[in-house]
């Protein structure tokens, strides 16, 4: 704007200067005695040409580029104004194109990209390490995570930091009440909210004296969430103690309302890293060689990653020293949600193959403006011939022709960023109500910022010289003759290779529509299969309830009495007809695996295993094919093992299992007394795998899954179990699930993938039969004369449809076939939510072709039948 | 042939330039004021195509060789009125010596009996 300002100045200075000269001029020579008419028409014809002097003039201030540019500018308002048709189609498919690439790049943006939502995040990284070398570790979380030594180390001895905060995330725990309530929160070093800059508005945050002595300080911070939620925004809260998993926190403080911690799913408490042993049995204050803590640190002004990472270094290298054989490399990064390089592992493919599938929808629309551009081109044809012809240079017209798509393209681009930018919410909310319900408050800050905003911009500008630039480099080709001489769109060459890139364009729409529907058929007999899979066991009618006794501060003697009692209870229900204990409740997400070496067995084998009571086979109707079961006497310390069919198989091929050995580590020996029939009972698809099952013995009440078969109505079983719990301990969380819950788990992943997928395969159907619509329709209307040449020859009008329905097939056909060659190779990424549905699932890699080329028929044979309708007498008129 | 061009119109100019710099060097003076200086300091034969002028006048504008202000003149007009720069100063001093160099070379190729007498 400012530009433009200095612009016109200069443009009025300039003509004031030259009426000046001329008026001078024209002054002169009335003194030497002419007359005020002849004067002012010898000054000009002195002066020459006023224009051209103006131009080259205004050459010297060098901003010829720009009035080129304002002048290509008007022309592409003007041409786009005046057709409205073509201009609104474009403008409609690139905004659609545009619009659901930046919505989902904004979502992306909330989820990973943003940093942290606290005061000069610019200043806080999120310290990593990955280690290198023989090394054992124990890990409790994510392997690059620090011990609590670690951490005093890097806090102590760094130059870097105001301050370096060491936490646990995702710890859980128990908020008794009239309803026990399960938290999510963060056990975290006193200086957390020092560091992190978010002091509660309510009460106080830590103080070091907090982190003094382990176990001591039970105080906690909660959130305003939860404060609001469980405590109707009582002020009088602080200083009162709340129980967590059966001890008492006083409470200190009340984050501030928009401090929701520092993972992506909101804390809802934060208590000292002290009070570890209580809140989580899993880490350990005194172990230097377990990994369990995540850093953040708030970096002195004007210093880089790379200057943190040299000092951390320094430590790093130190503690190296007393693990001879390991090196470790620290990785600084800006502190965001979903930062950490484990987070980071499962994010980016999943992010890459979504922007990928969002991206080729984009393409397809931006192979329908190419093409429309095409069929717009050859209609300027001669226009643009005649400008060639009078001078303009190929560069100059590329660039006015560049222009006009630029143009449609911003138009479109800021049209759909609109759109998607009010939109983002739902999607957003979409995408949030199909998550298991831990995650549903995901905070996630989907408002566009300038990297959203930088993101639209970027990708409307390629998009814009994606589809013109063909268009345009191939219709200012010079070509004269032909094209002057009246009749250009009817000149063999021109046309033919007209023809061939417009085939391309559609063959390219066809391909990567083919694509995304391949994907999306998959995921959907994926998911279909999911809700029909026979898991192998019976998960009808079982009630399962997971108790961690441990961590509500029973001992093994006192679980065992409270699980005994409990399952009396149990039993004595109207409709209870079985219990059974298990270590982990089948497709429960919950596994335990070992090491262990069988006899004749070079390598040891990892094989993933569960402590079951004598009940578990029969409640969820496992059979046992060989051997026996468990009986009551048979507990952990008894030697016997149940294996899989799978496991014998493959441990032994073509022996007898029962009586064979497997050992430990620690040198204990098992010797196999059953064989189980196969079932899906840890990850749902995987049928073939090894697994064992081991008596289990007092030790596992401490921590176990009550499962329940019943005859009929689980309302009615699940509020007596419930009941029952509350009767033994008032405080106990108790969550009753269907065995079946744990099924749509595992099915939501799949549920959104199909869901999204399925959308967008739809669009790109939609683009793409609108794109193959418009090249028939386009086809018929520039050989009408053709068509009518060959009507007046004898040719009847079916013939001539079926012609031309053919010829648009074939590109359909050969855009078809790449896109089932391109999905073939790539569809093993989706492996993941097929359940062992092949990934070149033949009912998928069927229908879905057989589909897209109906629908490719239809949007051909439409415009088709306009061909019939042609006139051979009004056809041969025509032009 | 498009570098021989290239050299000319450079030549040409550079001469516009020096002239331009030159009656500058006098005191300020306006676009017309130029054109009719150099036009009577040649005595009528150098006259200056105001097509040529304003570009050129412009052009040395960018460059900073001449600076201009804008002036209320006699009649109540609003002028723009070049002056010297420093760095035009500067630039004359060049172009001068760069002339006369030609200019002697020029001398030379014509009367080459006269140099080899003189010397």
């Amino acid at each position: 704007m400012k530009l433009w300002w200095l612009w016109r100045k200069r443009e009025k200075e300039l003509e004031k200067e030259i009426q000046h000269h001329l008026r001078m001029a024209a002054t002169a020579r009335m003194e030497r005695g002419a007359s005020v008419r002849d004067a002012q028409a010898g000054a000009q014809r002195e002066f020459g040409n006023v224009g051209l002097a103006k131009e080259t003039a205004r050459d010297m201030w060098g901003w010829r580029w720009l009035e080129d540019a304002l002048e290509d500018l008007r022309y592409g308002l003007r041409v786009l104004s005046k057709n409205p048709a073509f201009t609104l189609a474009a403008v409609l498919a690139i905004a659609l194109g545009v619009g659901i690439n930046v919505g989902i790049f904004s979502v992306l943006n909330g989820v990973a990209l943003r940093q942290l939502p606290i005061p000069r995040a610019e200043q806080v990284v999120s310290v990593n390490q990955v280690l290198h070398g023989r090394f054992s570790r124990n890990v409790h979380g994510e392997g690059g995570l620090f011990s609590y030594p670690e951490y005093l180390d890097y806090r102590d001895h760094s130059h870097v930091f105001s301050g370096l905060t060491g936490y646990e995330p995702f710890v859980e725990a128990t908020l008794a009440g009239s309803k026990a309530e399960q938290l999510l929160g963060a056990l975290t070093s006193c200086n957390f909210f020092e560091v992190l800059d978010e002091h509660p508005p309510l009460g106080r945050g830590f103080v070091d004296s907090d982190c003094a002595v382990p176990g001591a300080n039970p105080v906690v911070v909660i959130s305003d969430d939860l404060w609001r939620r469980s405590f109707a925004a009582d002020p009088a809260l602080v200083g009162r103690t709340i129980m967590l998993n059966h001890s008492s926190y006083t409470v200190i403080g009340i984050a501030p309302s928009r401090f929701t911690g520092t993972e992506v799913i909101p804390s809802a408490f934060w208590a000292p890293i002290t009070m570890q042993e209580a809140l989580d049995p899993g880490g350990d204050l005194a172990s230097d060689n377990l990994s369990w803590l995540a850093m953040l640190g708030r970096m002195r002004p004007g210093l880089s990653p790379e200057q943190v990472r040299a000092d951390l270094s320094v430590i790093a290298g130190r503690i190296d020293q007393q693990y001879p054989g390991r090196t470790t490399s620290l990785l600084i990064s800006k502190a965001t949600f979903f930062g950490r390089p484990a987070e980071r592992e499962v994010l980016v493919p999943i992010a890459s193959v979504v922007l990928a599938a969002f991206g080729l929808v984009l393409l397809i629309a931006c192979a329908n403006v190419s093409n429309l551009l095409l069929a717009r081109a050859s209609v300027r044809h001669k226009e643009i011939a005649l400008r060639l012809s009078i001078g303009a240079s190929r560069w100059r017209l590329v660039r006015q022709l560049l222009t006009e798509s630029l143009l449609l393209s911003l138009i479109g681009g800021a049209l759909g960023s609109l759109l998607a930018f009010w939109s983002f919410t739902s999607i957003t909310h979409f995408v949030t109500s199909q998550l298991p319900h831990e995650f549903s408050a995901l905070s996630v800050n989907v408002a566009p910022d300038l990297r959203v905003l930088a993101y639209a911009l970027a990708l409307t500008l390629f998009t814009g010289i994606v589809f013109g630039l063909v268009p345009a480099l191939r219709s200012s080709r010079p070509d004269l003759n032909t094209a002057l001489k009246g009749d250009g769109s009817h000149s063999g060459s021109s046309k033919k290779s007209g023809r061939f890139l417009r085939n391309t364009l559609v063959g390219a729409q066809i391909a990567v529509c083919m694509i995304l529907m391949l994907a999306a058929g998959l995921l959907l007999r994926g998911l279909h299969y999911a809700q029909t899979v026979d898991p192998g066991f019976d998960m009808k009618n079982v009630a399962t309830a997971f108790f961690d006794l441990k961590r509500q501060g029973y001992e093994e003697h006192r679980a065992t009495g409270f699980v005994q009692n409990l399952r009396e209870r149990i039993a004595s229900l109207p409709g209870a007809i079985e219990i059974a204990q298990a270590e982990t409740a089948p497709l429960s997400h919950d596994w335990s695996a070992d090491h262990f070496t069988v006899p004749g067995l070079a390598a040891k084998v990892a094989i993933e295993y569960n402590h079951v009571s004598p009940e578990y086979f029969s409640v969820v109707g496992i059979p046992i094919v060989r051997g026996r079961g468990f009986e009551a006497g048979d507990g952990r310390d008894g030697s016997g093992v149940i294996v899989t069919e799978s496991t014998a198989r493959q441990l032994w091929p073509g022996e007898d299992p029962l009586g064979k050995t497997l050992r430990e580590d620690t040198g204990r020996e098992y010797s196999v007394i059953g064989v189980a029939k196969d079932a899906q009972v840890s990850h749902l698809g995987e049928l073939e795998t090894t697994y064992l099952y081991f008596p289990a013995g007092p030790k596992d009440n401490l921590r176990t899954y009550m499962l329940v078969r019943f005859a009929s109505g689980y309302t009615a079983i699940s509020k007596g179990i419930r009941d029952s719990v509350q009767s033994l301990d008032p405080n106990m969380p108790v969550d009753v699930v269907r065995l079946e819950d744990y099924l749509d788990v595992w099915r939501s992943p799949s549920r959104i993938a199909s869901a999204l997928s399925g959308a967008l395969a739809g669009l790109a159907l939609l683009l793409a039969s609108i794109g193959v619509y418009g090249m028939v329709s386009y086809t018929v209307s520039r050989s009408v004369r053709e068509i009518g040449i060959r009507m007046a020859l004898g040719a009847d009008s079916a013939e001539v449809m079926r012609l031309v329905v053919l010829q648009a097939m074939r590109p359909i056909v050969i855009g078809g076939l790449i896109g089932v060659a391109g999905c073939a190779a790539v569809s093993w990424v989706l492996s993941s939510m097929l359940f062992g549905l092949n990934a070149r699932d033949p009912i998928a890699f069927i229908s879905v072709p057989c589909f897209l080329l109906a629908v490719s028929l239809i949007a051909s044979y439409v415009p088709a039948r306009r061909a019939m309708r042609v006139d051979p007498m009004v056809a041969l008129r025509y032009e | 042939m498009n570098e021989r061009y290239k050299n000319r119109i450079e030549l040409l100019q550079g001469t516009l330039d020096l002239l331009i710099l030159q009656t500058l060097l006098w005191g300020p003076q306006h676009g017309y004021g130029v054109s009719q200086a150099i036009r009577a300091n040649s005595g009528d034969l150098l006259k200056v195509d105001a097509g040529s002028l304003y570009p050129a006048l412009h052009r040395l504008e960018k460059q900073k060789w001449i600076g201009a202000d804008w002036k209320i003149s006699e009649n109540k007009q609003e002028v723009k009125v070049y002056r010297l720069t420093a760095a035009g100063r500067k630039q004359l001093m060049k172009e001068r010596s760069r002339w006369e160099q030609i200019s002697d070379a020029i001398g030379g190729v014509l009367n080459p009996a006269k140099k080899e007498s003189a010397s």
